[in-house]
């Protein structure tokens, strides 16, 4: 009876200890550090996206995000809380320790391409101070395309186009005043050629330059790094509008007649040249445009679009 | 206790069967060695892109001849993948936006299957495509040296009675 | 007749071992634990199955381990250790180690239908996951939803009917075991049926103080093959004359006499021979539509599949083979019924279908064995690292080279399904070029195996 006594009590605690165990260990894992778990699931928006896909936090609470990715690999930011994730394997969990220090609603996004609609992984999380739940809500200036009136989704042909690329390197000893934002290279073309004794070639040259000039080299490298994460998927690694994601968009067949059928080309010179920064930046802000370009302009900071427009210039222009 | 009536139990070698044994082994060492005709060939360059999707690649077969130089760029055409191919020292990962290029000799012949080597959905440790160098030598053995042990084990086991 | 085997229980350790009332319970209390951590990391874990130690270690540890080593070297062993029919035997003795007076059972004793005492329900409920196994093999949820279905069957059924009628009868698992079994090197037998027959209590069959009445419903003074033989001991404990054995023999000698060859067994060998040969065209190959359609469970597609995938199993593969058979039997003139010649030459198939299966597996285990690494440290995928295992690399062992193992396997497998063959067409009184059409189909199948791995 001692030996039968002595089996049941494995057998029970295989029963009910062991599972007891595997739980409870998971539970006071989560509990030593006092933070409050928040968890998040990261689907791939086929399968539903970001699960919960808003979160609630009061401001200096600290909060512990676990993310877990069941599907594919995914990536997760808050770009207003400077905080990200670069890889979550599936089945794997990654977690990170946080105190938001300031209110407001801040959008956190999915960072590496996990399908088609990849772009549209994104939720809210609201951070509240307690003291002022309700606060007025922030106003900011309209984006330049708008102050300048102009018509995102009309057509910017270039007017006068270059013989060959535009190079800053052989542009480099001659300086320009130009606004790069307002205007297109086009139309700096056009205003800049009644009264200059360069030929074509060499005003081209001088354009390429002062376009780069107005970007400065750390800020190219860092709208490049965006533009890598973000755009090359559809937009193409070399610019070319010939990356994988980019096949078969669902909004393509309404795009402009006259346009090339997909994501655009940005090592095309009649599109390129007819645009000024204002209206690339407000095409990656605003998104749109009947086709499947997504919008950005609530995951980046201005200064950031800023910095994706001036990298996308290289590849019309040779900044090498 | 014989070694043999462990393996063949109760039927007891004799002296003919025992020939047939150690004369099928030398026909299928020969199936295995002897050098085969092989016609010459001129070495190419091959710059193959190979399209991942959940849970396939495309081209689902890649196909070249020994020594030919394969240049691969692994794209990705929905979330990020990996490739990893039996036998050939390849380990690619790209998602779209993010390819990965290699270039290696295709110096073993043979079927080699590709494989995804990051973590993608359900069917990911199915998710496989095919290398196959020509010559298909290792395949035309493999099936040459079935058909003398078959036609071994016919005579072996054959009797008038 | 088989002169070369040698009795294991003569060693007094072995016997000790083998008559301890603790064997059973014990390798029982060290697989269960394990089956219920599988159980709950498909509920509760990650749905990434290659990171889910239920997906991992039933699909890879587990079938790797039952394939490759416990069914071709141990035959029915696992049957003795599954933790599946445990707590309804358990309940039904209501005892974990000792026996009750008597061998008594706990249960409404029903007896099992008798049209249904063969393995055809084995047969049809091994299609059935086979069907869905891409689903079943991927999804943790779904695996574990099978898998406790399995346990809550088996409990229900130790509770109504008699003895494990759930292995002997259902168990989709139990029947494949149970054909291949016939190969391993052990079998448990009686020393000599003259005592068996004397003996007149037949407390290997009804029970007594010393343990319990074959839950296998099989009469060991009767077993001539392994088929059906759990290797529970429970006869080795409760034969007051030390007339039951376990032996170590050759390889396949239950195939060596053709005594009580049946057509649900015959089969039983199709569906096996079919399936090897059906994954390895759908899961293993570049052919990504077919996994997607296996996948895609109640599509149009899906609907296609599994109409072909259930014919090929029941009516196209064993058609051939018994065009084959047909064609046997007019080259020998036998006037033997085609249907027993049918049955007699499909155990032929056996050893070939294991080592199809085998050489199947070897192509999957070995590529995804490094998964467990990481589900030993991790087994839900909630970021635990128990053992720092968590975060090796997926490394496919062996990659590349695993024809080497699968070609002399698949060989083994064809040799001795040719030797089976001649041997059943000599037996049927027959000549030996009768065989040749079986073996036409054998070497075809292999020739196909091999076309598809190399």
């Amino acid at each position: 009876m001692k030996r039968e006594f002595f089996a049941l009590a494995v057998t029970f605690l295989l029963f009910v200890a062991f599972p007891a165990a595997l739980f409870g260990y998971q539970a006071i894992r989560t509990n030593t550090s006092g933070a409050r778990v928040i968890d998040l699931i990261a689907y791939a928006p086929a399968n539903g996206g970001w699960k919960p896909d808003s979160i609630r936090v009061n401001i200096g609470e600290r909060v512990r995000l676990r993310i877990a990715a069941p599907d594919v690999v995914h990536g997760f930011e808050i770009p207003a809380l400077g905080i990200t994730i670069d890889e979550i394997l599936p089945g794997h969990t990654e977690e990170i320790e946080f105190v938001a220090t300031r209110a407001g609603r801040f959008p956190f996004a999915c960072t590496r391409w996990c399908s088609a609609d990849h772009w549209r992984m994104r939720g809210v999380i609201e951070v509240i101070d307690p003291a002022n739940p309700n606060p007025p809500r922030a106003t900011f200036a309209p984006p330049l395309y708008q102050q300048l009136k102009i018509d995102l989704d009309a057509m910017h042909v270039a007017q006068n186009l270059p013989a060959q690329k535009p190079s800053a390197a052989r542009g480099a000893a001659i300086n320009l005043a130009l606004d790069p934002r307002t205007q297109s290279p086009s139309e700096a073309f056009a205003r800049l050629r009644a009264n200059t004794p360069l030929t074509d070639a060499q005003l081209w040259d001088a354009i390429a330059f002062a376009w780069k000039q107005s970007a400065g080299a750390e800020q190219i490298a860092r709208g490049q790094k965006l533009y890598a994460r973000d755009c090359a998927a559809c937009h193409g690694e070399q610019g070319r509008g010939d990356g994988t994601a980019g096949i078969n968009l669902p909004g393509m067949a309404m795009m402009h007649r006259e346009m090339n059928r997909g994501p655009a080309d940005f090592t095309n010179a009649v599109q390129m040249f007819g645009a000024s920064d204002a209206i690339l930046h407000g095409k990656i802000l605003r998104g749109g445009m009947g086709t499947g370009m997504p919008e950005w302009g609530s995951l980046y900071t201005d200064e950031e679009i800023w910095n994706m427009v001036s990298y996308i210039r290289s590849f019309a222009f040779d900044y090498r | 206790m014989e070694v043999g009536n462990w393996l063949v139990p109760s039927l007891g070698f004799d002296r003919r069967q025992i020939s047939i044994a150690a004369i099928t082994g030398l026909l299928v060492l020969a199936a295995l060695l002897i050098p085969l005709p092989l016609t010459t060939y001129q070495l190419q360059n091959h710059s193959i892109t190979l399209n991942a999707r959940t849970f396939a690649y495309e081209p689902a077969t890649m196909r070249v001849q020994r020594g030919d130089t394969i240049t691969l760029k692994l794209e990705s055409l929905d979330a990020a993948h990996g490739l990893a191919i039996d036998g050939y020292p390849v380990d690619l990962r790209a998602e779209p936006g993010k390819s990965a290029t290699i270039t290696f000799v295709a110096d073993r012949e043979g079927k080699f299957a590709l494989r995804c080597s990051v973590s993608c959905g359900a069917l990911h440790p199915f998710m496989i495509g095919e290398l196959i160098v020509e010559p298909e030598l290792p395949r035309v053995r493999a099936m040459l040296v079935t058909l003398v042990t078959a036609f071994g084990a016919v005579m072996f086991f054959w009797s008038k009675t | 007749m088989n002169t070369s085997r040698i009795e294991i229980t003569r060693y007094p350790i072995v016997k000790k071992i083998l008559t301890s009332r603790w064997l059973q319970w014990s390798a029982i209390a060290l697989t269960l634990p394990f089956f219920i951590l599988a159980i709950l990391a498909g509920f509760f874990g990650t749905p990434a199955g290659n990171r889910n130690f239920g997906i991992v270690f039933v699909w890879i540890v587990w079938w790797g381990a039952l394939i490759l080593l416990l069914l071709p070297f141990a035959g029915r062993l696992w049957c003795a250790i599954c933790p599946i029919p445990a707590p309804g035997e358990w309940l039904q003795r209501r005892a974990l180690v000792q026996p009750r007076a008597g061998g008594k059972l706990y249960t409404l004793g029903w007896k099992w239908h008798r049209k249904l005492k063969n393995i055809w329900l084995q047969n049809f409920s091994f299609l059935a996951v086979a069907l869905f196994s891409v689903v079943i093999l991927t999804t943790p949820l779904v695996s574990s939803i099978v898998l406790a279905l399995f346990a809550l069957i088996a409990l229900a059924m130790s509770l109504v009917y008699e003895r494990r009628a759930f292995c002997r009868y259902l168990c989709p698992v139990g029947g494949f075991i149970g054909l291949y079994s016939q190969l391993a090197p052990i079998e448990l037998r009686v020393k000599d049926h003259a005592v068996c027959a004397s003996h007149k209590d037949k407390t290997c069959y009804v029970g007594s103080d010393a343990g319990y009445g074959c839950p296998w419903l099989v009469f060991p003074g009767a077993l001539d093959k392994n088929t059906y033989c759990g290797l529970c001991t429970e006869c080795l404990k409760t034969c007051p004359l030390d007339n039951v054995a376990l032996y170590a023999r050759p390889f396949g000698a239950d195939l060596f006499s053709n005594t009580g060859r049946r057509l649900d067994e015959a089969y039983k060998a199709f569906i096996m021979l079919t399936c090897a040969l059906a994954y390895s065209i759908v899961l293993i190959s570049p052919w990504s539509i077919l996994k997607e359609t296996a996948y895609a469970v109640g599509s149009p597609g899906w609907w296609v599949y599994a109409v072909a995938f259930l014919a090929a199993n029941l009516v196209i593969v064993p058609g051939i083979f018994y065009a084959g058979v047909t064609l046997a039997k007019k080259i020998a003139r036998l006037t033997t019924p085609t249907k027993k010649l049918f049955v007699e030459f499909a155990y032929a198939l056996v050893p070939l279908g294991l080592a199809a299966w085998i050489a199947f597996s070897v192509s999957f285990v070995l590529i995804n064995f490094s998964y467990a690494w990481q589900v030993v440290s991790d087994p839900f995928g909630w970021g635990w690292n128990l053992f720092g295992t968590a975060d090796w690399e997926w490394t496919p062992y062996f990659a590349g080279a695993q024809a080497f193992a699968q070609i002399p396997i698949l060989l083994i497998g064809l040799v001795a399904a040719i030797g089976i063959a001649i041997r059943t067409a000599q037996e049927q009184g027959a000549s030996s070029r009768t065989a040749l059409p079986v073996i036409a189909f054998c070497v075809a199948y292999t020739l196909a195996l091999i076309w598809l791995y190399v």
